[in-house]
């Protein structure tokens, strides 16, 4: 899987150690982390606010649950041997975890990010600050 | 700013023109890699004020920001940075209008906040560690454990979607119960064993059926190899059930306070 041959392993090679250098591993990595500035001095940027979506999930949901459900049905394709080998189906469940945390606001974002150019025309920036001062 | 200095056409220079914040540093000299770029491939600076400064980079105000490569760019120069000593990272998209307003307004008013973050993050580290279940054993474990949760999938497997939609949801509760409960013990254990080796940790949020544990690790430059013996000795012991991944080093993104600075 190429998850497994991207890695860089150490050791006896258990420990995944993927180079962060897709989109989705940078997004994950800085999504909403930092020191924020006082959204009245800082100048706002077209496309910024996307990157502060509300990447938690709600749990308790029926859309979940079902998914839930879903899972354990899934189940009986290994163990009837109906669907993938073992092996090949355990490669894809940590290929697709390597996403998946995220999953929704990744994906929201990159579609975001990539798409804007179609439906987001470009905006003049927004200056509070300058706003602010010419205000004072 | 004082606008009674200021001409028409500065006016227009400055709406149109920005500096992009990168994060804080330590002022000395050679602090940034000379040559150093950031978005828009615009050359990356520092900003000082007394024994802090801003790592910051001309951008066009004009254009969209957000995309692939100003976000990788971002990082890069971050990166870049926490290699060769402590920074603090500012969130991705702050921009400020002029120097002036970097020291003013970022630098000046949280100089003591910052000279403390940047001492508490010196000769560390962070590393992003994930935990996952692997999915085919945890949900095998769950339906061997619970005859009601075996009663059930074996009730909906063979059913279309549309049927037995109340049983399904039922199932999908039980399931998720099971699942969190199970998530509880193990992530208890790894933080157990992990934690003894690091400096700080945040909990990221995650979710899914496979999601056991991600969380931000701050780490001693000289424990590393430690740290990271340790962790492929623990990925091995726990590789049947749960997979671990571990990204990093990367700049301490996680570690610089949820509060607003400026």
């Amino acid at each position: 899987m190429t998850v497994q041959q991207s890695s860089q392993r150490r050791g006896g090679g258990y420990l995944q150690r993927p180079a962060p250098s897709g989109l989705a591993d940078v997004i994950e990595i800085i999504l909403d982390k930092g020191i924020v500035i006082d959204a009245y001095v800082r100048v706002s940027l077209v496309g910024i606010e996307l990157l502060t979506i509300d990447a938690r999930i709600v749990i308790a949901s029926v859309d979940t649950y079902l998914r839930f459900a879903e899972a354990t049905n899934r189940l009986d394709l290994v163990e009837h041997g109906g669907g993938k080998p073992l092996d090949e189906f355990i490669g894809d469940m940590q290929e697709s975890g390597a996403a998946k945390k995220v999953g929704g606001a990744v994906k929201g974002a990159k579609k975001a990010i990539t798409g804007g150019d179609d439906d987001e025309e470009r905006r003049p920036a927004r200056k509070s600050s300058s706003r602010r001062r010419s205000e004072a | 700013m004082g606008s009674t200095t200021t001409t028409d056409a500065d006016l227009v220079v400055d709406t149109d023109r920005g500096y992009f914040v990168y994060g804080v540093v330590t002022e000395a000299p050679g602090r940034v890699p000379e040559g150093l770029t950031g978005v828009g491939g615009a050359p990356v600076r520092s900003v000082g004020h007394g024994p802090v400064a801003a790592v910051v980079g001309e951008i066009d105000l004009e254009r969209t920001t957000g995309r692939r490569a100003d976000l990788v760019a971002y990082s890069q120069v971050l990166d870049e940075l926490a290699a060769t000593g402590a920074v603090a990272p500012v969130q991705f998209g702050s921009v400020l209008v002029d120097e002036q307003s970097i020291v003013e307004e970022l630098l000046a008013p949280n100089e003591q906040h910052f000279v403390e973050l940047l001492a508490g993050l010196n000769g560390r580290a962070q590393f992003n560690l994930r935990a996952s279940f692997h999915e085919h054993v945890v949900l095998g474990e769950v339906v061997a454990a619970d005859p009601e949760i075996r009663r059930l999938h074996e009730l909906t497997r063979d059913l279309p979607e549309e049927a037995a939609y109340a049983d399904r949801v039922r199932l999908g509760e039980l399931v998720a119960r099971a699942l969190e409960d199970k998530r509880v013990l193990e992530v208890e254990a790894l933080l157990d064993s992990i934690l003894p080796l690091t400096a700080g940790y945040s909990l990221r949020s995650g979710a899914g059926i496979e999601h056991l544990l991600d969380v931000a690790l701050l780490v001693d430059d000289e424990r590393r190899s430690e740290f990271e013996d340790h962790l492929e000795g623990l990925a091995e012991a726990v590789h049947e059930r749960i997979g671990l991944r571990l990204v990093g080093p990367v700049a301490p993104y996680d570690f610089v306070g949820g509060d607003t600075w400026g």
